[in-house]
């Protein structure tokens, strides 16, 4: 189980890369939205915001109404912050579950995808 | 049949009743019905009135919806175990070998292509007849259509809810008012409004049946749509209304054209225009010719949709290649959206050429039936594999309806694959079987390569998370 530190100290790695990435911010122009994520084996939960295409910092406990909702492991969510772990692999597996509209589930991937420059070349 | 709540959660399992966005039973409703109302429905109608005597398709139409209700009975035990889009994924890995499911899956996924195929090419028909331009132009409008409708994809363009909702009743209600006022206007009454089998065949009744079945063939899609839902049970419950409002629309529009339309008119590429036309003259084919061209709204939408993040979100598991994961800068996977549009744009325009539509119906109608085969084995595994597995909606009576749906629709299967007019025509056999090739060579052949690859390159890559120090020792009040 990942606690919660680790979890704040992979998220900002994220979010660092995320918002340094000029097309990542391209990508979400337009795209404000609330998620919420909720870890199973901790019962922790989480926020972040993307507004004016950048990434919040992520706060501890659900914070307003969301637009998603991700429910995985801490460990498996703290992997995807690092980039270590392709959250669809565990999405089409039926680990990491989601509740939200198909296309905000898409950039969250897109996000997760580009963000470590994982795009297929 | 009948189906009952057991353990069924208060509200979502993953809590999307407190999403901003999320959608209701209507528009679940609109969706599922919407994705089962395309155009081919119109010519899957026309069609399936040369099976049976005079005005009686309303009955196998009626028997198919009882069919319906039985694979609505799998995909709703289904869809409540796993209430996500990439359920079939799930469910049939969990039910077969995996080389199986991707497989069968991919073969399925060739049901989309004809259907945006099809669509593109009557609704290019329909306008070119409207317009009273010859029928090379149809073509023409095909390109369009298509052109259109991969452009707006690219661009990540979305009709919204209420947008759809509002498309799909207009067709609906449109449909009815002009299949009950052509009804109406005509004086002479009904031929054999009972007798299906008059003059016929039990074959040719099971004919129409099978083809039947396509009449509600993609209802189940709205189960793409799991994760966004205010509850739940709007999937299975808006499913179970969209099966009702099929049968009363298709009976009524099938039963209108058998009873007005001439057998020239009902081989036709536009017989909805034609019956729009004995309604309400111009006017009324006109009324149709707009109606044919919302449909395609509906079927483009869903269809480039479904498809595309399928084959993209297969690729990202590593079960396809890596460069069908390509996102544009809207987030938009454009290698399947274009592949999607050329492989259709092929297909209709060979459609087209040929005249061959039927070919089309059937090989839907058997591809569809085999996916309700496949729902009733994966509903019957699971129930011996996963039996205290979480079912929020689940089949009484699924260990005997399971087998009798599987016997069903596989027997359906076989039936419309080898039919086309009511003659045997095993063209539509011939092309699931290469599509079902093909899949199968690319399961067992170039898939290994493309997993291999895949690990290897993410063996390659250093694992960024840094490592946990280790715990030290037990303090001394350990």
């Amino acid at each position: 189980m990942a606690s919660v530190e680790e979890l704040a100290e992979a998220y900002a790695e994220w979010r660092r890369r995320s918002n340094d990435n000029a097309r990542l911010r391209k990508m979400v122009r337009g795209w404000d939205r609330v998620i919420h994520f909720t870890t199973t084996d901790t019962g922790a939960g989480f926020t972040m915001e993307v507004r004016d295409q950048v990434l919040s910092e992520l706060a501890v406990g659900h914070v307003g109404q969301p637009d998603v909702i991700v429910t995985g492991s801490s460990e498996d969510f703290c992997d995807m912050f690092w980039g270590d772990l392709n959250p669809s692999e565990k999405y089409m597996s039926g680990e990491i579950t989601l509740a939200g509209a198909q296309q905000d589930v898409m950039r969250i991937d897109a996000i997760s995808m580009v963000a470590f420059l994982d795009q297929p070349q | 049949m009948s189906a009952e709540g057991r353990g069924a959660p208060t509200g979502p399992p993953h809590g999307a009743e407190s999403l901003r966005r999320a959608l209701g039973l209507r528009t679940v409703v609109s969706t599922s019905t919407g994705l089962a109302f395309a155009a081919l429905e119109y010519l899957a109608a026309a069609g399936l009135v040369a099976y049976v005597a005079g005005d009686s398709a309303w009955i196998p139409i009626g028997v198919a919806g009882l069919l319906a209700l039985l694979a609505w009975g799998f995909f709703g035990e289904l869809n409540g175990m796993f209430p996500t889009a990439a359920a079939i994924r799930l469910y049939m890995k969990r039910s077969m070998d995996d080389r199986a499911a991707l497989t069968i899956t991919f073969t399925y996924m060739t049901t989309i292509v004809l259907v945006i195929a099809a669509d593109a090419f009557i609704v290019g028909s329909a306008l070119a007849h409207a317009f009273g331009e010859p029928a090379w132009v149809s073509g023409l409008w095909i390109v369009g259509l298509l052109g259109l409708a991969v452009l707006s994809n690219l661009r990540g363009v979305r009709v919204a809810g209420g947008v759809q909702d509002l498309a799909t009743y207009v067709v609906l209600a449109a449909t009815l008012v002009v299949g009950v006022t052509a009804l109406a206007r005509n004086h002479h009454g009904l031929r054999f409004p009972l007798d299906p089998i008059h003059g016929r065949s039990t074959g040719d009744l099971i004919e129409a049946v099978a083809l039947g079945v396509f009449l509600y063939s993609a209802f189940e899609w709205v189960t793409t749509s799991a994760e966004e839902v205010r509850r739940p049970h709007h999937i299975h419950r808006g499913m179970l209304i969209s099966i009702g409002i099929l049968f009363v629309v298709c009976s009524l529009v099938t039963v209108a054209m058998s009873h007005v339309l001439s057998h020239h008119q009902l081989i036709s590429a536009y017989p909805q225009l034609d019956l729009g036309s004995a309604a309400m003259g111009q006017a009324g084919l006109w009324l149709m010719a707009g109606v044919t061209a919302v449909t395609a709204l509906n079927t483009f939408n869903g269809g480039f949709i479904t498809a595309s993040r399928f084959v993209y979100g297969t690729a990202r598991e590593g079960s396809l290649p890596r460069q069908l994961a390509l996102l544009n800068d809207r987030a938009v996977p454009w290698v399947p959206v274009l592949a999607l549009g050329v492989l259709s744009l092929v297909v209709a325009l060979v459609v087209a050429v040929t005249g061959s539509w039927q070919v089309l119906v059937a090989v839907g109608a058997a591809l569809e039936a085999m996916i309700y085969a496949v729902a009733a084995f994966c509903t019957l595994r699971l129930r011996a594999r996963a039996p205290h597995h979480e079912r929020p909606f689940r089949l009484r009576g699924a260990p005997v309806l399971a087998v009798v749906g599987l016997v069903v629709f596989s027997l359906l299967a076989v039936v419309a694959s080898v039919s086309v007019n009511s003659k045997l025509n095993p063209v539509p056999l011939i092309i699931i079987v290469c599509c079902g090739a093909l899949s199968a060579s690319y399961v067992l052949g170039v898939l290994p390569r493309v997993r291999s690859a895949e690990e290897a390159r993410r063996a390659a890559a250093p694992r960024r998370r840094p490592a946990r120090p280790p715990a030290g020792p037990p303090g001394p009040g350990a």
